[in-house]
């Protein structure tokens, strides 16, 4: 696109990860999912511990850590899951019996970087919990089969494919299939998910005999770079106003 | 873990089907396949095996188990369902465990009389298939049956240790504080005081680090004849933290740290010994088994029914179903209506909680067979205030013409600094937005006509977290600088704006940059009964790394031409390098009557190349075929 004339509008412009969250926000907001916060320096405990990865477990290796220097046990949160901790803990102090939220933010892991992959990114993590048998496996694939046909278009579906995370049981890597327009289509690995593994319900204070519930999280930058052709992860967080201004835009 | 096809088959009597619905039936029922490659005859499958399942899974018996569950296809003979043999013990070994803790169970062989020699070609087409080296038949099959089973083995050559009253004697123990150990790569390594090593006891010497590696000191060679196996299991967190500790990772720590069961090792033990004397001939003396963590590590019962599976998986199994699961499994269970005892086979270590169960029907079944199911709607709105108070303040500035950035956490300096910073040049956190800022308006003011064209100032905010020494906060920058004409007041203006919607707001100014602690107002009223605009993007439009070019052109053409006119024929004559056109100019030349006769366009032209930068013989001939063309229009006239 190009711009022409003396008459054009002193335009600003959102940064595409802003404009991506609130399309999610609006989509998961009408399936229930409110939006939480939480910090970005974390604890052991609600990046690690509580979400059932024990010091000096093996699970330790599949996410590479910032640690925070002169301050123990503090790092760097890896994903976003510590906020699902944080908000069941909420359940389980005000006696709240079903919560949906979703954590869309930064976090951080300890990789080389390079044009699929950024030290800091952001996630989109989130969990839905309810009594035992409210929430289940089926409602997790419900749910993302609404995304993505709301968020990358009708012909979108989704797959589950066997995975492991300490704080799911089970564990999945969801798949989505995606057909830009005009162009063939493909499977694309999006997110990992399951149940909430009972020991965080129980980490968290809730009683898992009595509640369960599905949990997710996937990179945000992927989904965009996918939906908008974007070719390199780290020009989002560059401070480049070339990047936002990259994309065509209209209002909704 | 590197898989053979031609491997896998030795357990099944039937023909597996091809690499691709293996490398399938394994991706939708239990691994991911990170590659697979053609290896003469045989296929190679890169298979991933993530922490629940390495306990088992890192040795082909472990996939062609998940493989013979997934086909429904028995295995012709399974290594760890046959029978174990009768072991005589001997006088010439002795074995020592000082940490039981660590040390679970440790068995060891003497065998006398091998011949070492280069290993017979089924071995070493089978080990090279998956990666490894061949060494001698003697290392190759402690490997072999490693890759097999998955029980990390060692063979020590025997006349390199002391013998005392016609005795070996082996200790387990923890190392002393600053022993070295050179191990079989040739590496010394000084070793710390909790890490557990294998001791030649009667030299006082190491001779292996526990479950990592074995010393050169004890190293099979070709004039070896008399050899001690080992075939142990060590504790996964002192493994994990040697490895650490040496920075050594091995196939054998891989494993251990994984946890393996303890009942492995006899089944190592025993397929090891016998390859070795079918490649390498040799005497079995005899075998001691030091086994202090014997009848602890056993499998646990779970209980279960069939509505906790249906419950979870949201799925409508009937019994028939998660039985058939199971048997495939290999579990044995205790059924009572539809409820269920399991216990798994011993290097199942991860059954432990129904949940586990659960995965196992779900997955084994497939999860296609899961159906999506809507959320059941809840009642309210769902909480998303905070959020919505957020947008409202980057509402604002859009509405201002500023553009949203983000940027990098990381820091020169800071009050929170890492402990293992990626890029040492930026080893903090961020504790102020402004410096971020300031840099951005920098590199944004050189790139301006390419993205804002006419625009005469540079506007940007920036949201985000900000690490003071007293916490954290979500901070609020917002910058300016002047492109063209004087500076104006343009960020004090935004911060009135932003103080008309939160009174409370404070602003620190910096050169170029205002900045707020949005945690220090009340962000959820303001975002109460707010709704944030949609705003939809369309595709990405790639920009380049090299740097732009500028032209301007101004032509005069008749009354009543218009922009777009203009616009057109110096789109369509400057090609493929033209990346935006801008109108800075028009004017309309009046006659005496005040009836325009001519009016002038001037077009800013920016020209980008995304392979290199242009150069003003890429340029002339470009600017030269645009004059031509207007020129060539009746009564237009480039100036």
């Amino acid at each position: 696109m190009r711009y022409s004339g003396l008459t054009m509008k002193d335009d600003g412009r959102l940064h595409p990860m802003t404009v991506a969250i609130r399309e999610i926000a609006n989509i998961f907001g009408r399936m229930g999912f409110g939006i939480a916060y939480g910090p970005e320096l974390e604890d052991e405990w609600y990046n690690f511990s509580a979400l059932n990865v024990p010091a000096d477990h093996p699970a330790r290796d599949m996410q590479d850590t910032f640690w925070i220097k002169d301050k123990n046990n503090h790092v760097l949160r890896t994903h976003t899951t510590s906020v699902t901790i944080r908000c069941l803990e909420q359940m389980a102090k005000e006696g709240i019996e079903h919560m949906r939220m979703i954590a869309p933010s930064k976090v951080f892991r300890n990789e080389a970087t390079d044009m699929t992959h950024e030290a800091q990114f952001y996630q989109l993590d989130g969990f839905a919990v309810g009594k035992t048998g409210e929430v289940t496996l089926a409602h997790l694939k419900g749910t993302f089969d609404q995304f993505y046909r709301e968020y990358l278009g009708e012909n979108a579906k989704v797959r589950f494919r066997p995975s492991y995370f300490p704080f799911t049981e089970p564990s999945v890597e969801i798949d989505v299939w995606y057909e830009p327009k005009g162009k063939e289509g493909r499977w694309l690995e999006m997110s990992g998910a399951g149940m909430l593994h009972p020991n965080v319900l129980k980490n968290a204070g809730l009683d898992p005999e009595k509640y369960a519930g599905f949990a997710f999280g996937g990179g945000l930058e992927r989904l965009i770079m996918v939906k908008h052709g974007v070719t390199d992860v780290r020009m989002f967080h560059s401070g480049d106003v070339r990047f936002v201004h990259s994309f065509e835009e209209t209002s909704a | 873990m590197k898989v053979s096809r031609t491997w896998l088959q030795r357990f099944f009597d039937t023909e597996l089907p091809s690499a691709e619905e293996i490398a399938d039936a394994l991706t939708f029922h239990v691994f991911e396949i990170e590659e697979m490659e053609a290896h003469g005859d045989d296929s190679i499958l890169d298979v991933k095996v993530l922490p629940d399942r390495a306990a088992y899974g890192l040795s082909h018996r472990g996939v062609a188990y998940e493989l013979g569950a997934i086909l429904n296809m028995p295995l012709k003979s399974d290594p760890l369902r046959s029978e174990l043999p009768e072991n005589s013990s001997t006088n010439e070994l002795q074995v020592q465990i000082e940490n039981p803790d660590k040390c679970l169970r440790y068995m060891g062989a003497l065998v006398r009389g091998v011949k070492v020699a280069p290993s017979p070609a089924w071995l070493k087409e089978a080990l090279e298939a998956v990666g490894q080296r061949s060494i001698n038949n003697v290392v190759d099959a402690t490997n072999f049956v490693m890759l097999n089973i998955g029980q990390p083995l060692h063979a020590f050559d025997a006349n390199k240790l002391q013998k005392k009253d016609n005795r070996y004697s082996i200790t387990i123990r923890g190392a002393y504080e600053g022993e070295k150990i050179t191990t079989l790569s040739g590496d010394e390594y000084t070793l710390v005081e909790d890490t557990l090593v294998i001791a030649d006891a009667n030299a006082d010497t190491a001779i292996g680090i526990a479950g990592v590696k074995g010393g050169k000191a004890a190293e099979i060679a070709s004039e070896t004849t008399d050899i001690i196996l080992e075939s142990a299991n060590f504790d996964g967190t002192s493994v994990r933290r040697a490895s650490q500790a040496l920075k050594l990772w091995t196939d054998a720590s891989l494993r251990f740290q994984n946890r393996p069961s303890s009942e492995l090792a006899a089944y190592g033990m025993r397929d090891v010994v016998a390859l070795i004397q079918e490649i390498a001939g040799g005497e079995l003396i005899g075998v001691i088994d030091e086994y202090p963590a014997q009848g602890y590590t056993q499998n646990p019962t779970v209980q279960i029914s069939l509505d906790d599976i249906n419950k979870r998986l949201g799925s409508s199994y009937g019994i028939e179903d998660v039985t058939g699961v199971f048997n495939r499994l290999g579990f044995s269970y205790t059924q009572n209506g539809e409820s269920f005892a399991i216990t798994a086979p011993s290097e199942r270590r991860d059954i432990v909680i129904p949940e586990d169960l659960s995965e196992e029907i779900g997955r084994i079944l497939g999860y296609d067979q899961i159906p999506p199911t809507p959320l059941p709607p809840v009642a309210g709105m769902p909480e998303q205030a905070r959020y919505r108070g957020i947008e409202r303040i980057k509402d604002a500035l859009i509405e201002r013409g500023f553009t949203e950035l983000s940027t990098q956490s990381f820091a020169k300096e800071g009050d929170v600094y890492l402990a293992n910073p990626l890029d040492t040049t930026r080893p903090a956190l961020r504790s102020s937005l402004a410096d971020n800022m300031r840099e951005a308006l920098t590199r944004g003011v050189t790139v301006a006509p390419r993205v804002l064209g006419p625009a005469t100032a540079l506007k940007l905010f920036d949201l985000g977290m900000v690490f003071a020494k007293n916490g954290e906060h979500l901070s609020l920058s917002i910058g300016y600088m002047p492109l063209s004409g004087k500076k104006q007041s343009i960020l004090e203006e935004a911060a009135d704006a932003l103080r008309d919607l939160v009174p409370s707001i404070t602003f620190t100014a910096s050169e170029n940059v205002m900045e707020a602690n949005l945690d220090e107002v009340d962000i959820v009223t303001l975002g109460a009964d707010y709704t944030p605009a949609p705003v939809r993007l369309g595709a990405f439009r790639p920009y380049s790394i090299y740097p732009f070019a500028l032209r301007d052109i101004a032509v005069w053409t008749p009354a009543g031409t218009e922009e777009f006119e203009v616009e057109e024929s110096i789109v369509k004559e400057a090609g493929e390098l033209l990346a935006r056109i801008d109108l800075f100019d028009r004017f309309e030349k009046k006659d005496d009557n005040g009836d325009v006769t001519r009016i002038s366009y001037a077009f800013r032209l920016v020209f980008e190349s995304s392979e290199r930068t242009l150069s003003d013989e890429d340029l002339n001939p470009i600017m030269e075929r645009v004059s031509a063309a207007l020129n060539a229009r009746d009564g237009w006239e480039v100036r």
